[in-house]
């Protein structure tokens, strides 16, 4: 006979006392400040909806929106097919396909406040490599002053960091295709690209989508590498969505706007991750039924 | 055999939902009444913790049991009565959960659509989403 009870669930308490104080506490307190008003000293006064209603019409919360989902766009559309590239010209074995594969790998190891640094003395005009050389070639660059030259910096930084991780994604979803696909190919001769739109497309859709999901979330919540690098500045040129907010919370100490913003941002974030789910498991699902 | 001990077991996961659940909202309760002043009968919006951890108000408290009577409420059904995963008009497969959080997902949003609209009293939005919640758990 197959006994039940359920001790199992102490099994899992540890993972829900875990989750409880990192996650699900903070979020309980920000959906508390952000209908409440504080002076500090720990004092919060009913404020209702009034803060949702601030940030639902502030211009500053809509232009740090668009220019994340500006830098967003711009991010997938270089990343995707780059990545995509990389990996069709990646050697497939020998000593040079593990070579290459450490290689790609390493700008993913780099903490993220590194990542800026790197890339904050790399564009210096005056001791970086990039805008010393840009400088010198009569090319009117500095990211702290110049807005394109600003955005331009925090872009190819993104895609420095992250291509490769397209690009590994890539990579597997090339090297699961079996030879048999591509020795019918040749004998049918069909052309490099009908080889890549038949054939190593349909083989990637699902490593690309996965890829595509996780660049989006992850640029959308970027952070730390922009603001190493230009602080959100010139302005307000490079101030996305987390840097604005870090700003409101704890740079201007309000609380309850910042606390609405956040949860607006929140449920972008959730939606973004329920799509990212529905997905994986109906990918998983598809491999399963094969 | 299996099925008695199913149904035992099914009896104390409830207890050990509901009764927390249900004193949790005891507590809610006795810090509400025990913040209200002389000039109010009832705290709707006075702090329930003053200068304490998290800053707690009824509104709040009472959004987050609700909220947790869900999932109280959907284990339960999830227990009693199990269901098989079914595709709706998203094209994916929904199970009663999944429904709710779509419903909870999209009531969070119309919401925030009817304050930024304008497009009357908030209780009138929470009516929309009640709507589309039942529009949600047919058709989804």
């Amino acid at each position: 006979m197959k006994t039940e009870n359920q001790k199992a669930w102490f099994l899992v308490l540890p993972v829900l006392i875990l989750v409880a104080f990192s996650a699900v506490i903070p979020l309980m307190t920000v959906v508390n400040y952000s209908v409440q008003d504080t002076f500090g000293n720990n004092q919060f006064f009913w404020a209702g909806l009034a803060w949702f209603d601030d940030m639902l019409h502030s211009e500053r919360m809509w232009n740090a929106l668009g220019r994340q989902i500006v830098f967003s766009s711009i991010i997938l559309a270089i990343e995707v097919p780059l990545g995509v590239l990389v990996a069709r010209n990646m050697p497939k074995k020998g000593v040079w396909a593990s070579v290459c594969l450490v290689l790609m790998a390493l700008p993913l190891l780099i903490p993220w406040n590194v990542v800026g640094t790197i890339w904050q003395i790399f564009g210096r005009v005056d001791i970086g490599l990039l805008g010393y050389t840009l400088d010198a070639l009569g090319v009117d660059y500095n990211y702290t002053q110049g807005f394109y030259a600003a955005w331009a910096t925090v872009i190819v930084m993104d895609v420095w960091h992250w291509t490769s991780l397209v690009a590994l994604l890539a990579y597997a979803g090339l090297q699961s295709i079996p030879d048999a696909y591509y020795q019918a190919a040749k004998i049918d001769q069909a052309s490099r690209w009908s080889v890549f739109r038949y054939i190593e497309l349909p083989k990637m859709r699902g490593v690309l989508t996965i890829a595509i999901l996780l660049r989006f979330m992850d640029s959308f919540k970027i952070y730390t590498e922009p603001f190493v690098l230009t602080g959100g500045g010139p302005g307000n040129a490079t101030t996305f969505l987390s840097i604005d907010l870090v700003k409101m919370a704890l740079g201007q100490f309000d609380l309850g706007p910042a606390a609405a913003f956040s949860l607006m941002y929140f449920l972008v974030i959730m939606v973004i991750s329920y799509v990212f789910y529905i997905v994986m498991t109906n990918l998983d699902k598809e491999e399963g039924g094969e | 055999m299996a099925q008695s001990s199913h149904k035992r077991g099914g009896a104390g996961l409830i207890a050990g939902l509901v009764a927390p659940w249900l004193a949790v909202g005891g507590v809610i309760l006795w810090a509400a009444l025990r913040a209200s002043g002389e000039d109010s009968a009832f705290a709707w919006t006075q702090s329930l913790n003053p200068g304490g951890w998290m800053a707690w108000v009824f509104p709040t408290a009472l959004f987050f049991w609700i909220v947790a009577g869900l999932l109280v409420l959907f284990s339960i059904l999830a227990i009693r009565a199990p269901e098989t995963p079914r595709r709706g008009i998203l094209r994916i497969e929904t199970t009663r959960g999944d429904r709710l959080f779509i419903a909870l997902l999209v009531a969070g949003f119309v919401n925030l659509a009817w304050l930024a609209l304008g497009l009357g009293p908030q209780w009138a939005a929470l009516v929309a989403c009640a709507i589309l919640a039942a529009a949600i758990f047919r058709l989804v």
